[in-house]
């Protein structure tokens, strides 16, 4: 068996009554919606012409939002359903990320993840889902794909389909029946303020009630080309925002300090061969393990449930890296309880071990983030393989940075801040490369290129320019190059610590602008 | 197969050690049953299951709760159409849960519009009526007390009593917006011998109604579209107007078997969107494009002679036209040739902006189709220009060259659909005209001239002693809402004002009483509505109430099942009807007693079981299944009385009433006892058309009998917004007030959140060179300037609508004043009325839309504030002097904003009003006409009196 949807756009009349039904059925807040119908305009008076799209979960074949979720809260039936458990999730958000489709919201209610599915508690029983049962006419086919004698394989078969964002490799189970491109591509027709019966002006879902205004819309910096008639958005459901805000970034820096710190005291040790005062040892293990629990600790405060935060260790789901990053800073963790109880009971073959493992432990920290950010088949700016270099250069100048910092404050060999001063003058030379490659490279898709546009020159630029490329990595790069003196290089250290906060910062908020649907 | 979730180790283990909540213990939260075989899916639970139905929690889900539900059916009360609904009532609450579609409703089969399922919200809105509300102080203060129904029965009724004792029965008004019944006012309102009832239909449908009545006395159509091969909407069907679900539901699956659609309007509605041929008349010129396509059709023959030999008025027409012309249907062609002349392609373009080429295809296409041709307009073009009535006397007329009416995938007359039902008893028709209804100025209006009422109590033609509102919201919906303020504030003209609705309007606030009645699923109706070519009854009941009877624990009235005290109309009639006359002796306490325990009232199930028992091939259909007919109603909601209902104008007249009549040799008028009864067709004795002529009045002697003689054959009539009368460069547009969406209902969505959600804000749509013209960018605020005021709105720049035409949704600019109670706060500004002097009013908003705290936590997330402008109040009367439609069209002229404009001000000036009222009363050709009637007889009227009546003394 295998269920999904076909949307037949011949007969759909834009008149919303399947997003009604559904949310009397699964008793859905205000402001979020599992289905939904789009309106787009096209042409001029009198060849204009208006298109309605209903969109929802595709119940895709290979769901990246399964793949995401670390506590298996989103899961793909053997019946093809791609369902949820609302008392599993603990409100990472990284689901929302991981689809291309606009599907997920977070309940206001519950402050889980939910989305459309296929009304399972109906199924259950052997009833349609409430859109089908309710559509005036039926352009909502629900069922077996592998039935050949059912009605939803045979109009798969025998009529002209479409699916959304094939080249993403979900393998989507909704198929549109004369689906119009320039509605089921989120980047032809922008996204507005205002449409035709509707106005944005509060958050929604994760915003729900919280005061806020709307979340911005980004307008583009460029005219499009022109490639046919004009297409509008009139109708759409409110935005839901950029679900990661400051806690994410925040956790990716005090990971980038706590593991970077790590390895350039690895690599003083092991590679560069230095002899470092103890002081100075003891205070990068402090500084390597508060930052270790800072990261949790933002790591908690972000989710949207943090009472659940057990269940990333205790439900795991081992294709997440959430999971696997989780794991990994467990075991970076305890290498950093045994480095320092070695120390203290003065086992140097231990110490050793627990140096090497370590720093392994902390490489693999550094990067995982590239790989579950990897995962997020939302945000095709993430897809690029610089960003593991670019995660490791953070981390590498976060940690250079810091130690360089406690090294000034304990008093360290000119020699040592002369390494360092190489290093992070590398470092910093390096992840500016990285950072305009990202930037200014060829993206494989166009999604990529607008957040790049967007940290360039749209919504992000002033925080891009000003505080990462300038104060947070150019400024530093010059004026570790040409100063020696103690307090230049502190402002330095300072000013690179803030600039990987601002560039994690731009990173993560940029692609979370670019509409999905 | 159900599938559930299989933990890793360790989750197992942490669950054992209680580290995280066990969330695969075995569940006991019931098993729920199945509604179809492993693997399948149906749309509903049988009603083998209705009694108890149980099923899965949604959002326990994958937790397994289940819920036992009781599943009533019931009649949706949002629109006219009335569709199905199932409403699934928790057993162990008692609530209703949600409201799905009932696949036993014919018409509905199943499945409904967004406005369907939100009704959960009306009936869980936390700021409904729930109490009888008495006003204290002054009216329209704001500030009320709670009384109980006894001590509202007994005023209201005493009141009445004395007033039809002292034979004031004219002052006794029932205002009705949505009826949502079916013959049981007719019932009431003639008990009383009252002229009572007043209708909303003036602003509404009147203009399509007469040129349907004036051709064939039926007054609306009923398309068959599942089987048409062409359909012409005047109107957009696919998303709003009523019955759009049924008829969209046909409509579309005729397309899907390759039917063409066309569609005119000025602007691009959804419907127009899927249409074949968008046609975006110029409005009012719309029966020029019909004509037009009426010319190519009869010069190229394409018309179906056998129909228009046989059942036109050809004779009477040629007779009175060209005398001493020998009496042919060829003549009858030549004459016809000759009409229409001069309504060519390109004339009809040059009034439309309509393509001539494409007229003329799709007149070709229309002639094609032949009879399985369907029409429909309900209002739009009909209810929006002067002699709007002409667009359905023209539309109808392709039906009529295309012997498309009443054939499948034809067009019927609505009669033929739709079931009369019969109530226990009849009393005789009232013995008064209530000339504040129908005034005689208008003689042929089709319904009550409702609007005017303002201007006519403040000319002093009378008062009204007590006047209900019912479902019905005149100083928000109508026309010149400031003039309905001034008259309700006025206590001289109105001494008892009580609104009959389910939630707080702007009209409730000008009110005595606001009576909570029930909503759809809270009260009792027969329904009945020509959506397709059938007849069907639904039945609207209160479900708990059912519920609870089915459990064995019947109540005697219907508020003590529903929330609060929210009661219903029917038996709040039958109480208030008995309590008139608690002696009898004014004799209109017989008619509420029970037709089966004699000298008892009635109650309310007896009401209905007399006519279901009376309905034809019900009992049978309930005796099948060993129920009575009540309850097999109660237990399906629906029956489908006939099926397949076609061409009845062809049924025989009984034999029985030909003993003694006469045949007229020349146009087969078969006559008895001075009255037509029939029309020999084909030497067949036929039923024929409730007409005059018995046949389809192509020549109408009627509107030469009643000094409009210029319109004594379709013909076309200038709007009073034709483009001769607008200067552009003035910045001067007709405004297209009356467009609607598919999820909102005239001011009964207000507090339905899910519906408010997608739509709450009605920009003033512009076309995109008109505004690049006026300098107007989209957003920006424009000041729109009708004859009486104006109104600020924001600008919407669109390509979806024709050059000289701006248009402004229905629904929206909803408003209450601060001392006002809360209510609709999805929908509704808090704004600042202030009267300047002199007629003149000030509207401004204090405050849009905020989310607020209540029981139920979505009101805290309301996300957006915009809630509209309100715009009807700007607007003067309009009534046509033939139809007595409100012609909605506007002139105005759009500026930028000025200086000091805020969105949403509003301005009016009343003493203007009331000189255009005077304008166009001055237009009107009053009665008597022949032999001193102040009506034709042969054109009915809605609660129609007495004949005598009818003769003015």
């Amino acid at each position: 068996m295998n269920y999904g949807f076909v949307i037949d756009a011949r007969k759909c009349i834009g008149c919303h009554a399947c997003t009604v039904a559904c949310k009397s059925e699964n008793e859905v807040p205000l402001g979020v919606n599992r289905t939904w119908v789009k309106y787009v305009e096209k042409g001029t008076f009198p060849d204009t012409r208006r298109y309605f799209t209903v969109l929802r979960c595709n119940h895709c074949a290979e769901p990246p939002c399964v793949d995401i979720c670390p506590v298996e809260a989103l899961q793909k039936r053997p019946d093809g359903i791609v369902d949820f458990d609302g008392r599993r999730c603990i409100g990472c958000k990284a689901c929302a990320q991981a689809c291309p489709y606009n599907a997920l919201y977070i309940d206001p209610d519950t402050h889980t993840s939910a989305k459309c599915n296929y009304c399972a508690h109906r199924k259950e029983v052997g009833l349609q889902p409430a859109c089908v049962t309710v559509c005036p006419q039926q352009a909502i086919v629900s069922g077996d794909l592998d039935d050949p004698s059912g009605k939803i394989a045979a109009l798969v078969a025998g009529e002209q389909t479409v699916v959304r964002k094939p080249e993403k490799g979900t393998s989507p189970k909704l198929y549109y029946i004369n689906g119009d491109g320039a509605s089921l591509d989120p980047l032809q027709a922008p996204l507005q303020e205002e449409y035709h019966w509707s106005a944005q002006s509060r958050g929604v879902g994760h915003f729900a009630g919280k005061g806020k205004g709307a979340p911005g819309i980004e307008k583009p910096a460029h005219a499009a080309p022109k490639a046919g008639p004009k297409v509008r958005r009139v109708y759409d459901i409110p935005s839901k925002g950029a679900v990661w805000g400051w806690e994410v970034p925040a956790y990716v820096t005090a990971k980038a300090v706590s593991s970077g710190v790590f390895l350039v005291f690895f690599a003083l040790l092991a590679i560069f061969r230095q002899q470092l005062p103890a002081s100075l040892e003891w205070g990068a293990w402090a500084v390597s393990l508060v930052f270790l629990a800072l990261t949790g600790g933002f790591l908690i405060k972000d989710l949207d449930r943090p009472d659940r935060f057990s269940s990333v260790m205790l439900r795991p789901q081992f294709g997440s890296w959430l999971v696997r990053g989780g794991l990994t800073i467990t075991g970076y963790g305890a290498f950093l309880a045994l480095w320092g109880g070695a120390r203290f009971l003065q086992i140097p073959m231990l110490e050793t071990a627990a140096l090497w493992g370590g720093a392994f432990f902390a490489l693999v920290t550094a990067i995982y983030t590239a790989f579950l950010f990897g995962a997020a088949k939302g945000r095709d700016f993430w897809q690029s393989p610089m960003l593991l270099v670019h995660m490791l250069l953070n981390s590498l100048l976060a940690g250079g940075s810091a130690l360089l910092l406690l090294g000034l404050g304990t008093g360290v060999s000119p020699e040592f801040s002369g390494l360092l001063r190489q290093m992070l003058v590398v470092g910093f030379g390096l992840h500016i490369a990285v950072m305009l490659i990202e930037l200014y490279g060829k993206h494989p898709s166009v999604a990529a290129e607008r957040a790049a546009e967007i940290i360039r020159e749209g919504s992000l630029k002033n925080q891009f320019w000003a505080g990462s490329f300038l104060a947070g990595n150019l400024l530093p790069l010059l004026l570790t190059l040409v100063s020696s003196d103690p307090a230049m290089l502190a402002l330095a250290s300072l000013l690179g610590l803030s600039g990987v906060f601002y560039t994690e910062k731009v990173w993560v908020q940029a692609p979370q602008r670019i509409p999905l649907s | 197969m159900s599938y559930t979730h299989k933990p890793t180790v360790i989750e197992t283990i942490a669950e054992k050690l209680r580290l995280v909540p066990d969330l695969h213990k075995e569940g006991d939260g019931g098993k729920a049953m199945r509604a179809a075989e492993e693997g399948a899916e149906t749309s509903c639970p049988p009603p083998s299951r209705w009694d108890s139905w149980v099923e899965y929690d949604s959002k326990s889900w994958p937790e397994r709760k289940a819920k036992e539900y009781m599943l009533v059916p019931t009649a949706c009360f949002n629109c006219e159409a009335g569709c199905g609904l199932l409403a699934y009532v928790d057993k162990e609450t008692m609530e209703i849960r949600k409201l799905m579609g009932n696949p036993h409703h014919p018409a509905s089969r199943g499945r409904n519009c967004a406005k369907g399922p939100a009704t959960l919200n009306q009936i869980q809105d936390t700021d409904r009526v729930l109490y009888p509300m008495k006003r204290v102080g002054k009216r329209g203060e704001g500030k009320w007390e709670r009384v109980s129904w006894d001590s509202v029965l007994d005023d209201i009724a005493g009141r009445m009593r004395k007033a039809i004792m002292e034979g004031r029965n004219n002052e006794i008004s029932y205002h009705v917006g949505r009826p949502g019944h079916d013959g049981f006012m007719e019932w009431i309102l003639r008990a009383w011998n009252v002229d009572g009832h007043n209708s909303h239909t003036n602003v509404c449908s009147s203009g399509a109604r007469f040129g349907y009545a004036i051709w064939e006395g039926f007054d609306r159509p009923s398309p068959d579209h599942a089987n048409a091969k062409f359909i012409l909407l005047v109107s957009a069907h696919l998303e709003s107007g009523h019955y759009f679900n049924p008829h969209a539901q046909r409509i579309i699956e005729a397309r899907m078997k390759g039917a063409k659609l066309a569609v005119l309007d000025p602007r691009l509605s959804n419907t127009a969107s899927m249409s074949d041929y968008w046609m975006p008349s110029y409005p009012g010129s719309e029966p020029a494009v019909l004509l037009a396509m009426a010319k190519v059709i009869i010069d190229e023959g394409l018309y179906n002679r056998d129909y228009l030999e046989n059942w036109v008025n050809w004779q009477a027409y040629l007779q009175e036209e060209y005398p001493g012309t020998p009496a042919t249907f060829e003549n009858f062609i030549e004459g016809l040739k000759k009409e229409y002349a001069h309504y060519t392609p390109e004339y009809a373009s040059k009034e439309s902006g309509v393509d001539a080429a494409m007229i003329v295809d799709v007149a070709r296409k229309i002639g094609a189709a032949g009879t399985q041709f369907s029409t429909h307009v309900w209002r739009s073009a009909s209810s929006g220009n002067l002699g709007g009535w002409a667009v359905s006397r023209t539309l109808h007329f392709l039906n009529v060259l295309t012997g498309s009416v009443g054939t499948p995938g034809g067009t019927s007359p609505s009669a033929w659909n739709k079931f009369k039902p019969h109530v226990h008893a009849e009393p005789k028709p009232q013995t008064f005209w209530n000339p504040l209804h129908m005034p005689n100025e208008y003689p042929l209006a089709h319904f009550e001239m409702s609007f005017l009422l303002p201007h006519f109590l403040k000319e002093g033609r009378g008062k009204l002693d007590v006047y209900f509102t019912r479902v019905f919201n005149p100083v928000w919906t109508y026309p010149d809402g400031f003039s309905w303020i001034e008259a309700l504030e006025d206590e001289t003209k109105i001494g008892l004002h009580a609104a009959l609705t389910p939630t707080w309007s702007e009209t409730a606030y000008f009110a005595d009483y606001v009576l909570p009645m029930g909503h759809s699923a809270e009260r009792h109706d027969i329904i009945s509505y020509e959506t397709h070519a059938g007849k069907w009854i639904a039945f609207r009941q209160p479900v708990l109430r059912t519920a609870l009877r089915r459990m064995g624990k019947p109540v005697r009235y219907t508020w003590e099942a529903n929330p609060g005290e929210v009661w219903e109309e029917d038996e709040f009639w039958i109480e208030l009807t008995w309590r008139i006359d608690p002696d009898g002796s004014l004799g209109i306490r017989q008619y509420c007693m029970s037709p089966y325990r004699p000298g008892e009232k009635i109650t309310i199930e007896e009401y209905y079981r007399y006519i279901f028992e009376h309905t034809a091939g019900l009992p049978e259909a309930a005796a099948a299944e060993g129920l009575t007919a009540f309850d097999y109603m109660q237990k399906y909601g629906a029956f489908e009385v006939e099926s397949n209902v076609y061409n009845v104008h062809e049924k025989a007249v009984p034999s029985a009433d030909l003993e003694g009549a006469s045949v007229d040799p020349e146009n087969g008028l078969i006559v008895r006892n001075g009255k037509g009864i029939g029309v020999e067709v084909g030497g067949k004795a036929c039923s024929g058309f409730p007409t005059p002529s018995k046949k389809q009045e192509f020549w109408s002697k009627t509107m030469v009998e009643w000094k409009w003689p210029e319109y004594r054959m379709p013909a076309y009539i200038k709007s009073h917004i034709h483009q001769e009368t607008m200067n552009r460069s003035n910045g001067e547009f007709v405004l297209v007030p009356t467009f609607r969406l598919p999820v909102l209902i005239h001011s009964r969505s207000g507090n339905a959140k899910w519906l408010a959600e997608i739509a709450h804000r009605n920009p003033v749509w512009i076309n995109a060179a008109d505004a690049a013209s006026l300098g107007i960018e989209n957003g920006e605020l424009i000041r729109v300037n009708t004859d009486i005021g104006f109104f600020v709105n924001q600008a919407w720049v669109t390509e979806g609508i024709r050059p000289g035409v701006v248009a402004c949704s229905h629904h929206i600019g909803r408003w209450r004043r601060q001392q006002d109670p809360e209510a609709n706060r999805w929908a509704a500004n808090r704004v600042n009325i202030s009267k300047e002097g002199n007629g003149k009013w000030k509207m401004r908003v204090e405050e849009n839309i905020q989310p607020y705290e209540s029981s139920d936590a979505d009101s805290s997330r309301i996300f957006w504030s915009d809630g509209g402008v309100h715009q009807n109040i700007t607007f003067p009367v309009h009534p046509d002097p033939i139809s007595g439609m409100h012609c909605w069209h506007q002139k105005v002229r759009i500026e930028k904003s000025r200086e000091g404009d805020r969105y949403g001000d509003v301005f009016v000036d009343t003493e203007r009003s009331f000189e255009i009222y005077k304008e166009w009363l001055a237009m009107t050709r009053p009665a008597p006409g022949p032999n001193g009637l102040r009506r034709p007889l042969w054109l009915n009227r809605p609660f129609r009196p007495d004949d005598k009546t009818y003769y003015l003394k």
